[in-house]
């Protein structure tokens, strides 16, 4: 009697440990930026678990090191960076904890996303320290372009392919779906954005070339002289007096920035603080990547629509 | 605008600043508390972490109400727990100890955060070039209530400062006084830090006072000497900035420690002069 209950104790967990297995057959993708987080959910659909390591609300320079992200490093099948050195002060470390070999830099669960995207503002003069957070290999915001967003999506998806041969159709339908619907909101976004294409702005860091260049923004200068940096009185004088004579009407700072120093710029020209959001889940209701560009859009409208 | 027009503002805020924390930082010194303005501003800055989670905003009245509890509740903790006689902990390590739990509270309240995360690094170097003439004017006023009460307070507050032995021996209720104290001063912090950041108010509350040291014994002379270096140092570190092209308000803290050397050095020349 009790051999047999114990028998069809030990059958019992041997189901649900299979049952457990199939269900954990995920791939476990891990991202430093929920935009490309949400772009591999986008493309892996159901054979896929995305995690962020950097939220979208947060400064993606710098974060804050928790246990729970080496865990999740440490069992990742897949990491996706931003790289051109925007994750260097804290995700070097934290790989190495892991002790998850596979993600290493150059390994084959490593993608750096900014591979085959246009990348701006790549320095052409030699990269000193008196510079400040200046980043050699050009600006690392580049997502805030949709069409490198398209080319985020078809290396994601090339890179889950060979990780992952069985999804390969359903990844390569998922990259088609994802390519229809991003091909109807260019034009969306391009109409609603239209009457406002010239405007110029002002940004706190310099986050937005890429968004700028896409949209036809023309960012006049930044807040910080040098990103990372408190403004010197020269180059607040200079912002001031760019803002006024060239009529400036909007200052943008990204959400995880005091805003002190911006609005009492505002204060003094007139300019309005719009905060933007560079990333998926700036705020909850921005859930996607196309989610990102409808916000800020309609964001920005909403603060031209009074002085255009 | 002008560069006159933009570092008039901040000018006249370092005037303001330096009127009330030189003659506060004269207590503070005597009394061997020297970085209780920073625990009061971090317990501050904690207070204004928790208003903000409970959704008002970073610069808002609810806010800096919500900081100036918390600080009172810092000067009753700073007050009672003065030296604690049966057990000999000084007040200097309540003091660190309130520093430190409250700067651990405000990184996990903000870890929490999903605005303006920013604002803690903010805090601590400040960007005094932001302050706008309405904020000066609250300030001023402000300052002026509590150097008014300040005054009619003197003998209580001077007494218990220098000698607490004979205020002691004439029966005055210390901790009470003491309590009084400490609620003016994060009054003061409160809004100073918010101005100036930490790093800048720790400068204009301790370094005229420590200089006016150098050269005399007598409160008048000494709150004379500290008004006088700080207004000086104030627009000389301002001047440099805009010259240098440096961040205003690291720039009139690293003037400050200069211009305490150079009065140093002044005080070994006087005194050999007047040995020989």
């Amino acid at each position: 009697m009790n051999h047999r209950i114990l028998r069809c104790c030990v059958i019992g967990s041997a189901c649900a440990l299979v049952a457990a297995g199939v269900l954990e057959a995920k791939l476990r993708v891990v991202s430093t930026l929920q935009d490309f987080a949400a772009i591999a959910q986008a493309i892996g659909g159901d054979r896929v678990d995305t995690f962020a390591l950097a939220k979208g609300y947060q400064d993606p320079h710098y974060v804050d090191a928790k246990p729970s992200l080496v865990l999740h490093l440490s069992r990742a099948d897949l990491l996706i960076v931003a790289g051109l050195e925007l994750e260097i002060g804290y995700l070097p470390p934290l790989i190495d904890q892991s002790r998850n070999s596979k993600i290493h830099p150059g390994n084959a669960a490593y993608l750096d996303a900014s591979i085959g995207c246009e990348i701006l503002s790549i320095p052409t003069q030699k990269i000193t320290r008196a510079m400040g957070d200046v980043h050699p290999s050009g600006n690392p915001h580049y997502w805030t372009d949709p069409e490198n967003g398209r080319i985020i999506a078809r290396t994601i998806a090339a890179k889950l392919a060979a990780i992952d041969p069985k999804g390969t159709e359903t990844y390569r339908e998922n990259l088609s779906a994802f390519d229809t619907t991003l091909d109807a909101k260019l034009v969306e976004w391009q109409v609603k954005f239209k009457p406002f294409a010239g405007t110029k702005v002002v940004t706190f860091h310099d986050s937005w070339p890429n968004f700028a260049k896409h949209f036809g923004l023309e960012i006049v200068g930044n807040v910080e002289p040098k990103p990372g940096i408190p403004p010197t009185p020269s180059h607040t004088l200079e912002i001031i007096n760019r803002i006024q004579a060239q009529h400036v009407p909007v200052i943008l700072v990204e959400p995880y920035f005091d805003t002190k120093t911006p609005k009492s710029i505002a204060a003094r020209t007139g300019a309005t603080v719009v905060t933007l959001y560079p990333s998926v889940g700036g705020i909850p209701e921005i859930k996607t990547y196309f989610d990102l560009f409808d916000t800020d859009l309609d964001l920005l409208v909403r603060a031209l629509g009074g002085v255009s | 605008m002008t560069v006159f027009e933009l570092l008039l503002p901040a000018f006249v805020a370092s005037l303001i600043l330096t009127g009330i924390h030189a003659y506060l930082g004269v207590h503070v010194v005597e009394r061997g508390v020297i970085f209780v303005d920073l625990s009061l501003a971090q317990i501050a800055a904690f207070g204004t972490t928790v208003a903000y989670l409970l959704g008002y905003d970073l610069h808002a009245t609810g806010s800096y109400v919500c900081s100036l509890a918390f600080t009172f509740l810092g000067a009753a903790v700073f007050a009672f727990l003065r030296v604690h006689r049966k057990t000999r902990i000084p007040q200097e390590a309540i003091i660190g100890i309130a520093y430190a739990v409250a700067a651990a509270l405000s990184i996990l309240v903000m870890s929490k955060a999903t605005q303006e995360t920013g604002h803690l690094k903010e805090m601590l170097i400040g960007n005094i070039l932001s302050v706008g003439w309405p904020e000066i004017l609250k300030t001023a006023v402000l300052y002026s209530l509590v150097g008014a009460f300040h005054f009619v307070f003197r003998r209580r507050f001077l007494l218990i400062s220098m000698n607490l032995a004979e205020a002691e021996r004439r029966g005055w209720n210390v901790r009470y006084w003491d309590f009084l104290f400490y609620v003016s001063f994060g009054f003061v912090v409160t809004s100073s830090v918010a101005i100036a950041g930490v790093l800048l108010v720790f400068c204009f509350l301790i370094v005229p006072s420590v200089a006016a040291m150098l050269f005399s014994e007598r409160l008048s002379v000494r709150l004379a000497i500290g008004w006088s270096m700080g207004a000086v140092v104030s627009a000389l570190g301002v001047a440099l900035s805009f010259q240098l092209d440096l961040p205003t308000g690291a720039a009139i803290v690293a003037t400050f420690g200069a211009a305490l050397v150079l009065l140093a050095v002044v005080r070994v020349l006087v005194r050999r002069r007047h040995l020989a």
